[in-house]
Order: C-alpha cells, then sequence, then structure tokens
C-alpha cells in the first residue's frame, strides 16, 4: 500500500452543472508509467489538475506518497505538470525558464546554473538557454516543457498531453524519449492522451477513462487481449474489433450469429435467448480460400496501407475489416469472393444492452 | 491587372490637358509667386488658394483617368486634413514670424523676434516661464495619478465579482462625459457654501473649508477632477493588457511555487509593459495641453495658471496673435521632444527585452 506514489479514491469533481470526474479511483505504483487514456473532454485534465493541486476537488482524496494532500495548498507536493500548451513563460529565456521553479527555493545561483545547464544538455538544448520559447521550434519548446518540470526533481511527473501539438514525426520521437527519461529517473509519470498508440506504446499501465471514470486498467495487453466491455475494445486496437450482432443459444455456451454458430473460451455467464455482440481483431481473421469449414464472403474494399492491407469483406450481410500481410491480399479485387476463417479461442463476447464482456 | 488596366499614357511635359498635373504644378507656382511679389497681399492670398484648389483638381483628373482609384478615395481625407490641420498650422507657424494682432490691420515681417520675445523679454518671459512650470507639474502630478488609480483599478476589474459589467461601465463614464460637464459638476462639489466637500470638511472641523483658496488646494482640485476623467482610459489600455496573459502561465507558475509577487514582474508586467508606456504617451500629450479644467473650475486664479491657459489669453484675450503662435510653437517643439524620448526609450526596451 505504501508503495503507491499516487492513490485516487472515489475523487469526484463538478463545474457548475457539468460533471468531470464521477468517483474516480486508481493508484499508481511508484516508478511506474501510467497512461491515462481517454477522448477528450473524458476528464483526463481534471484528474491530473487534482493531482496537481490546481483543483480541489468535491469529493474523495488525493494520496501522495501515502500523505493526503486532498486540500493542501499545491507547495510541497513534489508534483509537477507539462502543460498542452506547454505553458512556458514567453518573456524568459529558456535558461530563466528552467530557473523559474528553482529560484523561489534559495538555491545559491551557482547549484541553480549548474543543474539547469545539467538538464538542458541532457534535453540537447544547451545552446539555446539564451533565446525566448517563442522563437524555437514546436519540438524544442515541447522539451523545454519538459526540462521545466524535471529541473526541480519532482517525484511525480505530470503529462497533460504533451506531444498533442507536435507533428507526426517529432512525436514518434518524443515517445522514444519520454520512455528513456522515465527509465533513467526512475520518475512516477502520470500521462494524459487521447492517443491510443501513444497509450500502448508508452504505458506500463493504461486506464481507460469514460465520463469522468477509469473504466478498465491493466497492461497494454491485458486491455488488447481482455477489454472489459465494448468502450475499450473499440478504444484499443487499430483498425478497431469488428462487432457482430449476435445472440446466446438456447444450450448457453455458444452464440448464434449471421456468419453463424461460435462458443468461447469460457461459459457464458449470461441467460440464453438475450442479444449479444460478437467481437473478432481484424488481425485475427484470416483468408481460407474456398476450404469447405470456411466462412464464404465477398471483398467489398481494400486499404493499402503499405506493409500491411486492410480489406473490407461481406458476409451474413455484415461488413468486416481484417489486416491482411500485404503478400497475402495481393490478387484481392472488389467483388472478389472468399473464405474467411478465424480461431474462435480469439472471439470476444459482449452483452449488448450493457456492453459488458461475458466471455 | 491594374498596370494592364493603366493603358493612358501620361501627357507629355508641356501638353495642355486637363490631367497634365506636372504642368499644373510649374503654372501654379508660376503664377502664386507672381501674385504675391505683386499683388496685395489680400488679393495674391485667395489667387494662392486658388492655384492649389487648381493643383488639386488636375491630380483628382489624372487619377481618375488612370484609374488610381485608391488615391481618388483617399482623396477626400486628405483634402480635408489639409484644410482643417496643415494649413494653419502652417499658417500660424508663418504668423509667428510676423508682428501681427488679429484686431489690427497692420502685419510687419520681424523674423524671430516673437520667439526672443516670450523666452526673453522681461515682462512676458517670467509669466511664460511660470506657466511652464505649473504645466510640467500638472504633467507630472495628473499622468501620476491617472497612471496609479487607472493602474489599480485594471488590476481590480481584472478579477471576476458579481457586478463587474455594470460597474465596469460605470467607471468609464467618466471618460465619456465632456470635460465642460465635468469640469461643472466639479466646481458643484468644490462650491466653499453648497459644496458637498466643503460641506462634509466644515461638518467635522466645524469651520468653512473653501479647496480653492491656496495653490495646493487648487492644484489638488484640478489633478483630482483629471485624474477622475482619465484613469478609466489607463484602465482600459492595462486592463486589455491584463486579459491578454493566457491563465495557464499563472498555472504553471503555481505548480512551480512561486509566489506572487514574482508571477506578477515575470509574467503579468510583460504583457502590460507596452501597454502602460502608451498610456502615459498619451497622457503625457494630453496633460500638455491642460488648459479646460484650469478655466472652468479657478479661471487660472491661485497661481495655475499653464501654458495652454496663457497661449489662449494672449491669443484670443489681449489679440497678440503673433505672440501667441510663437509661444505655441516652442510647446510643440518640447512635446515633439518629448515624446520622441519615449518612443526612443520604449523601443529600445522592447528590443532589449
Amino acid at each position: 500500500m505504501s508503495s503507491d506514489a499516487l492513490r485516487l479514491s472515489g475523487v469526484s469533481k463538478a463545474y457548475g452543472r457539468v460533471r468531470a470526474l464521477e468517483n474516480m479511483s486508481f493508484n499508481v505504483a511508484e516508478g511506474r508509467f501510467f497512461v491515462l487514456f481517454g477522448p477528450s473532454s473524458v476528464g483526463k485534465t481534471t484528474t491530473l489538475r487534482t493531482i496537481a493541486g490546481l483543483v480541489p476537488p468535491d469529493q474523495g482524496r488525493v494520496e501522495i506518497f501515502g500523505k493526503d494532500w486532498t486540500h493542501e495548498p499545491i507547495k510541497g507536493r513534489g508534483v509537477s505538470m507539462v502543460f498542452q500548451s506547454f505553458a512556458l513563460y514567453p518573456h524568459l529565456s529558456v535558461f530563466e525558464n528552467f530557473a523559474y521553479p528553482l529560484r523561489e527555493e534559495g538555491i545559491v545561483s551557482e547549484e541553480i546554473k549548474r543543474r539547469v545547464m545539467e538538464t538542458a544538455t541532457m534535453l540537447k538544448l544547451a545552446h539555446k538557454v539564451d533565446r525566448k520559447p517563442g522563437t524555437l521550434s514546436g519540438g524544442e519548446q515541447q522539451r523545454v516543457a519538459l526540462g521545466r518540470s524535471l529541473v526541480r526533481r519532482p517525484k511525480i511527473l505530470l503529462l497533460d498531453e504533451p506531444l498533442t501539438n507536435l507533428d507526426a514525426k517529432l512525436r514518434h520521437d518524443m515517445r522514444a524519449e519520454l520512455k528513456r527519461l522515465h527509465r533513467q529517473f526512475g520518475l512516477t509519470i502520470v500521462y494524459a492522451t487521447p492517443d491510443e498508440l501513444e497509450a500502448l506504446s508508452m504505458g506500463e499501465e493504461i486506464a481507460v477513462m469514460r465520463d469522468g471514470a477509469v473504466v478498465q486498467r491493466g497492461t497494454p495487453d491485458e486491455l488488447y487481449e481482455n477489454p472489459a466491455d465494448t468502450y475499450v475494445a473499440g478504444k484499443i486496437g487499430a483498425p478497431h474489433m469488428n462487432m457482430i450482432a449476435a445472440k446466446v443459444s438456447k444450450d448457453g455456451k455458444s452464440i448464434d450469429t449471421p456468419l453463424g454458430k461460435f462458443s468461447g473460451k469460457q461459459n457464458l455467464k449470461t441467460a440464453s435467448g438475450e442479444k449479444a455482440l460478437m467481437g473478432i481483431r481484424p488481425s485475427d481473421i484470416e483468408l481460407a480460400g474456398n476450404s469447405k469449414s470456411a466462412i464464404k464472403s465477398r471483398v467489398h474494399l481494400l486499404e493499402p496501407l503499405g506493409d500491411v492491407t486492410v480489406v473490407s469483406v461481406e458476409s451474413g450481410g455484415e461488413t468486416l475489416r481484417l489486416v491482411l500481410p500485404e503478400s497475402k491480399a495481393q490478387g484481392l479485387k472488389p467483388g472478389d469472393h472468399t473464405g474467411i476463417t478465424f480461431d474462435t479461442n480469439k472471439i470476444h463476447i459482449f452483452r449488448a444492452s450493457s456492453g459488458q464482456a461475458i466471455a | 491587372m491594374n498596370t494592364a488596366v493603366r493603358d493612358l499614357p501620361a501627357p507629355a511635359m508641356f501638353e495642355f490637358d486637363a490631367s497634365n498635373w506636372k504642368l499644373a504644378i510649374l503654372a501654379g507656382l508660376a503664377i502664386s509667386i507672381l501674385a504675391a511679389l505683386a499683388l496685395p497681399a489680400s488679393l495674391s492670398f485667395w489667387v494662392i488658394g486658388a492655384m492649389a484648389a487648381m493643383i488639386a483638381a488636375v491630380f483628382a483628373i489624372n487619377a481618375y483617368r488612370r484609374k488610381y482609384y485608391g488615391g481618388l478615395l483617399v482623396a477626400p481625407a486628405i483634402a480635408v486634413l489639409f484644410v482643417m490641420n496643415i494649413f494653419p498650422l502652417l499658417w500660424s507657424l508663418g504668423l509667428s514670424f510676423f508682428a501681427y494682432q488679429s484686431n489690427q490691420q497692420t502685419i510687419r515681417f520681424i523674423g524671430l523676434n516673437n520667439y526672443i520675445k516670450v523666452l526673453t523679454n522681461d515682462i512676458a518671459a517670467p509669466a511664460n516661464w511660470d506657466a511652464l512650470i505649473n504645466t510640467g507639474m500638472f504633467v507630472v502630478s495628473t499622468v501620476a495619478a491617472q497612471m496609479i488609480a487607472g493602474f489599480l483599478l485594471a488590476m481590480l476589474f481584472a478579477k471576476q465579482f458579481p457586478l463587474r459589467k455594470y460597474l465596469l461601465i460605470l467607471v468609464l463614464t467618466p471618460m465619456m462625459l465632456s470635460v465642460v460637464a465635468s469640469g461643472v459638476f466639479f466646481t458643484y462639489y468644490y462650491d466653499p457654501t453648497f459644496g458637498i466637500l466643503s460641506y462634509a470638511i466644515g461638518e467635522v472641523t466645524g469651520e468653512q473649508f473653501i479647496l480653492m483658496d491656496n495653490k495646493l488646494g487648487a492644484v489638488t482640485g484640478i489633478v483630482f477632477a483629471d485624474a477622475w476623467m482619465w484613469s478609466p482610459f489607463v484602465m482600459l489600455l492595462v486592463l486589455a493588457g491584463l486579459v491578454s496573459v493566457p491563465k495557464y502561465l499563472y498555472e504553471a507558475a503555481a505548480i512551480d511555487r512561486v509566489s506572487k509577487w514574482r508571477q506578477f514582474w515575470t509574467i503579468t508586467f510583460p504583457y502590460i509593459r507596452g501597454l502602460l508606456m502608451l498610456a502615459l504617451l498619451f497622457r503625457t500629450i494630453e496633460a500638455f495641453k491642460l488648459y479646460d479644467l484650469v478655466y472652468i473650475l479657478i479661471r487660472g486664479g491661485q497661481d495655475t495658471k499653464t501654458i495652454a491657459y496663457l497661449i489662449a489669453e494672449i491669443a484670443n484675450e489681449q489679440n497678440k496673435t503673433s505672440e501667441g503662435a510663437a509661444l505655441s510653437y516652442v510647446i510643440l517643439f518640447m512635446v515633439i521632444v518629448l515624446t520622441n524620448l519615449y518612443l526612443y526609450l520604449a523601443n529600445r526596451r522592447n528590443q532589449g527585452a
């Protein structure tokens, strides 16, 4: 319990009539790279701001290293934050931006200089310390924002969509850079992002958020393999999981779909006759030529993406997407008839009414 | 596109054409010089005026024929500016080199004598210098009062509080009132017999209080009235700067645990510095021209005559037109030097920052 760097329990926050957080709870182990993942306006930023102390929660507790900080001022939390907008001080040089958090602590100026230059060098900004933030490129501004929050050696670093304002290539570089910094400093990081790729590639642990609360948390693999409901299934993995309307069969062990009858790897936790959804990942479907066991389908659309091709096929009135290696998709044309097959162990079954996984 | 439209060739130098502006200038100048030399002043004035109008008309025809519509569109504005501003300015500059009184018919060229008189004459100069010192004192005190009050008001109105919108309108009203109207208000406030100020202080001290019966009181009264009118102007400018500061900077500073004092100097102040300089510039130029309140509140009594007051007195009441013009140009020169100094300092700071 005490190894948790951060612990939120039952935190709620409303802005007027808009409920931003509803009974939000999670804990982050020390040194963990923790990702808050969800679309915009789901409460990620409010969560970070609550942790930082910028917003007092209406209800609930915020504990940092076992101490209750819910209604304490910002000072002393040992938390620093990188804003989506970077929030660099436009009239101060890069050096002064870095030194800003240190000046208040009464550190002697040689020590400030040493620490600033050390951080600047690490972020490859040493030759730009005299420049104003406005004269730097987006990536450099991002590194200044990062450096400013690292220079005071926080125990917890909050990152609010830090890569959203960067172009695609820089994002890729910065993802690697952030992972490296995390390893190097052993920091506890809470990282908010709406980007699935960022969440999966960087997060050691991911909390998927919806309507101001955590829907499911786990490692990237856990979320990918066992999504708790259709919401998580739809958010994690690209292209998104195929969802096919289904009905639980009389024996309660399998489901009837337009593609046929399937049974999952476990027994279904439901009554027979109930409406359900069958989910199957595009990468789990394969072409099966004209073999007898295959499900008949017709190619509908091809989207070549270089090394893979996304193939949309129609079968039994449902549209399914497949991700095929480029070599296997060669020769396919829209209108072709082809068989498809998938491992029934890979299917996910959800209750249609609530979206909860039932197998 | 425009070059294709302007296909009409320019007329030759001496071609007699309604759009030949070169010839018009030449002819206008020649006739003006001849008229100035040959005719009496009262006639040559009108001849020269007619020549100026002729040249302007030729320019307009030229612009119309060759489709310089941009020039044509600004022409009325330039004409008004010339007739109402530039011509009187140059005319009064010319007058300042003559001995001329508006109630007399004679006019005589005397070179720099007017300037020498207003600056060094034993009788005229001391009054001018006193008035100039008064103006300097009013500039410093009114501008300081406005800047401080305006800045504090802006800091107040940058925050959100109930009824803020309505109070803001209320605070801005003095700026929109006519100076004469608010001057009259203040004569009532300061009135020794029934003014609220004298009444309130009289209630406490038991003696009659007359604000305007000494110089300090009179100056205080004028400075207060001026600050009351123009602080909202400074407030508006500063407020525009304050609301342009992104809120996230303060949040970042809060997370960086920076004190409010340092937040103000490193985040807020850079955003309003330029606007403060602008307010200072505008208000200083205006303060140099302070006349209305001095006239309405005390008629220049208690040694409160400003230089603008004195100029009006010399030029309009004593009819010493050319002497007033000379004094005006001395003041104009001072204001230009001072404002350029401001702008130079402001620019240097901006480049340094």
